[in-house]
Formats: structure tokens, sequence, C-alpha cells
């Protein structure tokens, strides 16, 4: 059973998000990037169904510029077998259009399942996985919380507003992971090595029959407005003055 | 504290800065090192030099005793006030004054929280490298009156590595302005020297200049299992010869054990092992990784390493820098011994072995916690209180235990206290690491700053009434 992963490479979790002078994006030279932490927990979860003898094969698909490909080797690292980079460029793409490149690598690959992030930390869209279980007409099971997968069938627990449901879903489909499912591991420096000797296929949106029409526009970034600072009350009777009258929540 | 003098304080500070309430003094009286009980008359918190100034003036004039602080976080009880001293606490002066970029520098006010000092260096593209678990709470003034180390010593040296500059405010109560910011400055005594690390006994330090530094890029951490103690500088050589590390850490597997117990953290990997190194570069280049996986496999194939993981972001490496951040934390609810010692780095595996034996050896009952900033010749010990044993009877154990540690250090001409300071803890052992003739000179110079010795009395040396 074959397994592809889609991953994004983003903004570090823990880097502070700075927006650039002209308000047109996010500054993101210098800044550290990673693996988005759903895309993470998606390829955990991928090696973990390898590692317990559920699936044969990891595929490992990103889209970007040639940076991506470090993204892809950690995740080779963490246990993927192989990985194809989208050579996309810079171009800022919509989740429409990752949805439809992804098909076409899902086509070529004929993957039983296709694990992606529920969301990217950077752009929080949470609609590609949608979009690809669509176009690829594949039954789909967003925020998973729990993934089994035994008998051609696969079972997936999702997280809902307020409490869990679970599914019955048959192969193949397509799974978004949320936080809870895993714990990802960190990469062991010999499976770093090893990674750099995995096999890494160049796709390129052409080669693969999409274009790149992007019907998404970013217009403006804006950080949030600052906290003011807070301030020192002598006693318990100016404490609860100042949230009377100040702060105005008494 | 009479009420004449307590009456001029207020005069002099006003209703902010004098307080005698239980809670404030039971705060302000003491830092980290728990063993003392606190007992100031006051707390004392100026805001400007001048109030500083006045401050030492009134003592002087009035006999009473001062004791400087900062955030009291250090561990050898530099901070404690428990005779019935003022505490002049800096925490209100806490402005960072100018910045000047040619210069990568900055000048701040003594009470500017470390982790401030770091975020302002980050806002202007720059780097603030002294950094240490208690970041979040220790102020500038006391990184410099103990020196302070850290985590990122092997790369980037103590906190006397970035002052460029104090203001100061002696015993005397004189104002000096010292090194003004200079990188070069060859005028004879460089007296900023002296007060950096002193523990505030020469000197209140009420401005500093410090210097900031190029961001690093990418930091990348490595957690290694570890098979034994020598195994550890073998290690450190390996990875020096191609690396410039910026930390090399290491923390035993009960170390790890506790951490992971109560923080809930992932252990690195699922191989035992009974010690972990901690290695930190700047991951900048495919070259750069390429060294660092090199000197890994050797480490490998020469049997110096178990297993190891490689951060993969800046998440995972944090979350890698929190097992052994976190431990010093962990462990204080068992109301550890602890103790600061430093050797030559080529000699630490054999003072490891030798004070690991004396512990195990004489109190296989206690259970040995060990970890530090080993790239330094640094190493953390605490002992952790048996459940069972009261309090008294285990620090008495541990003035045994403290007596064989330090009769080895100075065998291996090792110091007592390597970044904690002096204090009061380990004052009467100071004879361990420095000579007679060298605390002389010493006592010489703290008399000739503050000749009534109105500034921390007691700390670092003793009070001998005959010197007065």
């Amino acid at each position: 059973m074959k397994i592809l992963v889609a991953i994004k490479r983003v903004l570090d979790y823990s880097v502070k998000v700075r927006v650039k002078t002209d308000h047109s994006d996010v500054d993101l030279a210098n800044a550290k990037m990673s693996m988005n932490p759903f895309c993470e927990i998606a390829v955990e979860e991928a090696v973990r169904l390898k590692e317990a003898g559920v699936a044969s094969e990891i595929i490992v698909v990103s889209i970007g510029s040639k940076a991506v490909q470090e993204t892809i080797r950690s995740a080779m690292a963490m246990g993927a077998d192989r990985g194809i980079w989208i050579d996309s460029g810079e171009a800022a793409l919509s989740p429409l259009t990752i949805a439809q490149l992804l098909a076409k690598v899902v086509q070529a690959e004929q993957p039983s399942v296709v694990l992606l992030g529920k969301q990217a930390i950077d752009s929080d869209d949470n609609q590609t996985g949608q979009m690809l279980a669509a176009l690829c007409d594949y039954p789909q099971a967003t925020f998973a919380s729990k993934v089994t997968i035994a008998d051609s069938k696969a079972t997936v627990v999702r997280e809902v507003d307020g409490g869990l449901q679970t599914l019955q879903l048959a192969l193949p489909l397509v799974v978004t992971t949320d936080l809870r499912l895993n714990e990802p591991r960190y990469v062991k420096l010999p499976d770093i090595m090893k990674a750099k000797k995995k096999p890494l296929d160049t796709q390129t949106p052409e080669s693969l029959g999409v274009s790149l029409n992007n019907s998404v526009k970013m217009i403006k970034v804006e950080p949030p407005s600052e906290r003011k600072a807070g301030i020192m009350v002598p006693d318990v009777d100016a404490l609860i003055n100042s949230l009377k009258n100040q702060a105005k929540v008494l | 504290m009479n009420p004449e003098i307590l009456g001029r304080l207020h005069n002099l500070l006003g209703d902010q800065g004098l307080r005698t309430d239980p809670l404030s003094c039971q705060t302000y009286g003491r830092d980290w090192t728990k063993t003392y009980e606190p007992a100031p008359s006051a707390i004392a918190l100026p805001t400007s030099t001048a109030q500083v100034q006045a401050i030492i003036q009134l003592a002087n004039q009035n006999g009473f005793k001062l004791v400087p602080s900062g955030g009291r976080t250090g561990l050898s009880g530099g901070a404690v006030a428990a005779q019935g001293e003022l505490v002049v606490s800096l925490a209100r002066m806490n402005k960072i004054l100018a910045f000047h970029a040619q210069d990568r520098s900055l000048v701040c006010e003594a009470g500017v929280i470390t982790a401030q000092l770091q975020q302002f260096a980050e806002t202007k593209g720059l780097f603030y490298p002294v950094d240490f678990a208690s970041a979040g709470s220790s102020q500038i003034g006391g990184n410099i009156a103990t020196n302070a180390g850290g985590i990122k010593v092997i790369r980037y040296g103590l906190t006397r590595q970035q002052v460029l500059g104090l203001e100061i405010v002696t015993g005397k109560g004189e104002l000096l302005k010292l090194n003004h910011g200079l990188v070069k400055n060859a005028t004879g005594y460089d007296l900023r020297h002296l007060f950096i690390g002193s523990e505030g006994t020469l000197g209140i330090i009420t401005q500093a200049t410090l210097q900031l530094l190029r961001a690093p890029e990418n930091l990348t951490v490595l957690v290694l299992g570890v098979p034994e103690f020598a195994a550890l500088m073998q290690i450190l050589q390996r990875f020096q010869a191609n690396l410039d590390l910026t930390a090399f850490e290491f923390f035993s597997d009960r170390a790890l054990h506790y951490v992971v117990q109560d923080k809930g953290l992932a252990k690195p990997f699922v191989t035992p092992a009974p010690y972990y190194a901690l290695l930190e570069f700047e991951n900048d280049s495919a070259q750069r990784e390429q060294a660092a996986l090199q000197a890994f496999q050797d480490c490998i194939e020469q049997g110096f390493v178990l297993d190891g993981v490689m951060s993969q972001s800046q998440t995972q490496a944090k979350n890698l820098w929190r097992l052994r951040e976190m431990i010093s934390e962990t462990i204080a609810v068992y109301t550890p011994y602890k103790n600061d010692l430093s050797v030559r780095v080529s000699l630490v595996a054999e003072f490891l072995k030798a004070v690991d034996q004396i512990v195990t050896e004489r109190y296989a009952a206690f259970e040995v916690i060990w970890y530090g900033h080993i790239g330094d010749g640094n190493l953390h010990l605490n002992i952790l209180k048996p459940a069972t044993m009261d309090k008294a009877e285990f620090f008495e154990h541990c003035a045994a235990v403290n007596e064989q540690v330090f009769v080895l250090t100075q065998s291996l001409q090792g110091s007592i206290s390597a970044e904690h300071g002096v204090g009061l803890l380990k004052r009467d052992y100071l004879a361990y690491s420095r000579s007679a003739e060298e605390i002389a000179y010493m006592r010489a110079l703290k008399t000739l700053f503050d000749p009534h010795w109105v500034l921390n009395p007691n700390k670092l040396l003793s009070i001998d009434t005959s010197s007065l």
C-alpha cells in the first residue's frame, strides 16, 4: 500500500512574524523556514503506518522553489521513501492550483491514502485537502486525530466542534491531520545521511499539465495591534478602582 | 532600622521607592538560594544613579549595610539580606537608554532584564549572546556583578566579554564612569573588570554599555546519547575540529528522566544512554551540515556516541534545549544540594569520574544528577535529598561532600564556583581556589572601594573587624 504525503515549507512556528514595511506580505528575508507542523504530523502518521506494516511505500510531495527540497529531505529523514518536488519557482499559488498539481501526482502514483496537514500555519486556508479529494473524487476525512487502516477500509476519528466523530471510509481516501493525531519524532542523524541518498524526482507545472492561473490576490497584510503595557498598582483598592474605571470590566 | 533614617530614605525615594511590608521583605530579601531566611530592614527601589549615590552615602554616614539586588536568581546567596540590611533593588532602573547602530552597542540601566535585552537586540537585527535558563528574570546589573555565563560561553564568552562600559557608584559613594564604550583603551588599569564579577562588594552598577553581535543563522541542535564520561570530551574534540560550536552541554539520564517525567517532554530517542550531549551550531550551509554529519559518523564509528538526533526546525531546537534548560527547575522540588565547579576542559573527564566516585562510594543512598556546560569545563553537580532524610541532616552530609569535592577541585587547580559566584554559600571555601596572597589583595581592594564595608557585607569575603 502506497501513501502520498503532501507537505509545505512555511515560516518556522517559533519565528516572530514580521510584516514587510509596505504591507505587501510577511517578511521572509533571512527567516527560518521549516515544515508546516500539521504536515510534520502527516509524515509522522505515514511513517507509523509503514512501521506497523500497513503501508509499504511513502512518497512525499512538495511544491515551491528549490528550497523546498530541504523540507522534502527532512521528511525523508523521518522515514519517507522518496520525494517529488514540483518546481513552481517563486509564484504565489492558491489552494485550488495546489490541489490541481497534487491531483496530477495522485493520478500518476495511485496511492491508497493521501495525507495532508489540515492547514498550513502561514496562509491558514484549510482548503487544499478538501479540494484535492473533490478533484480526485476520493472520500475525505479532515481534522483526523486517529487513523486506523485495516481490511481495505480506513477508520478515522475526527475532531469536530465540541466532540469527536468517527468515520469509516473506503480506500483510496484523503486524510487531513489535526494536532492530536501524533507527536512527530526527532530525526536521527543516520537517517539524515540516508535521506540524502533517497530518490527525489523533479516535476514542473508544465510537465504535469497544470497552468498556474492564480485567482486569488493578496492585497494587504497587517500585524495585530500591539498590546498596551501593563501597569503596577500599589494595593487591592487601587486594583479594583482601575478595573472599574480604566479597564471598565467591573 | 531607626525611624529617622527610614524617614530620610522615604524623603529621598518617595512612596514607591521604599518598602517595609513583610511580603516585600520576604521577596526581595532572598535569591534562588533557599537556605537562608530573609530579614532585610527595608527595600529601597531607586530610579536614578543620584538616588543610588545618596543611599550609599547615607549608609556610610549612619553605619547601615546594603545588599544590591537584581533579578535575585543567584544560587550562592549573593543577594540574600539576612542580617537587617537595606536591600537596594535596581528593578525600577530598567530602561534601555541608547542604541548605537554603528558601534553595535547599547547603553542601559542595571535593572533591564536579560531577556528584554536579547529581544531589543533582535529588533535591531543583532544578538546579545549571554543566555541561560533564568534570563527571563535576571537583570543585567546582576549578570555583570556575577560575570554570568550560561549556555553560549563556548562561542561568545562570559558577560565580561560583552561589557564595553560601566557606570558605578562605589562603596564610598563616588561615581565612576568606566571605559565609555571603547573597544580599545590602553590607559592603564582597566577598573571596569574589577567590578565585573565583584558580586556587589565594591560598588553598585547603575548603567552598562554592552556589545551586540551579528545574530547567528539557523542554530541547529544535536542531542547525542553517550556511553561514558570519557567519550563526552572525545565528542567535543571531534566536533570542534569541524565546527565552531555555539553550545556544548551535557546531562545525565537521571536528569533527563526528571524533565521528561515532570514537563511531559518527549525523549529525544529511545536508545538508552547514561549521558547525553547537547551541541548547537550555526547550520548556515550544506557544507556545515555535512561537517556535523561527518563528525557524528566518526563518533559513532569510534563508539563515542550511541545514537543522536538533529533539530529540523527552530521549534524542535527549542524543545531539545528544554530538555537541558528545565533540569534546574525540575529538580528544585527535591531540595538539591547544588555545586558549580570547573576545571580545565582537558581535565573534565578525569574530574567527573573522581567526583562521581566520591559521591557514589560514600553516599550510595543519594541520587546524583549531573549536567553542565561541559564545553567550558563547567559542571553542575546536584545531589537530591532522599525523601526520608530531614533537611538538616542532608545538608550536614552535603557539607562533608563539599570538603572532599573541593579538595579534589583544588588538586586539579579548578574553581569551586565556575559561574554562580561565591556569595555566602562558598565564602568559607574560597581558599580552595584562591591563594592567601590573592585573598589579601581582594580584601585590600574591598577596603579601597568600600572602606566601611557597607556593600554586600560578608558576601565573597567575611568581615574581619580587625581590618576595618
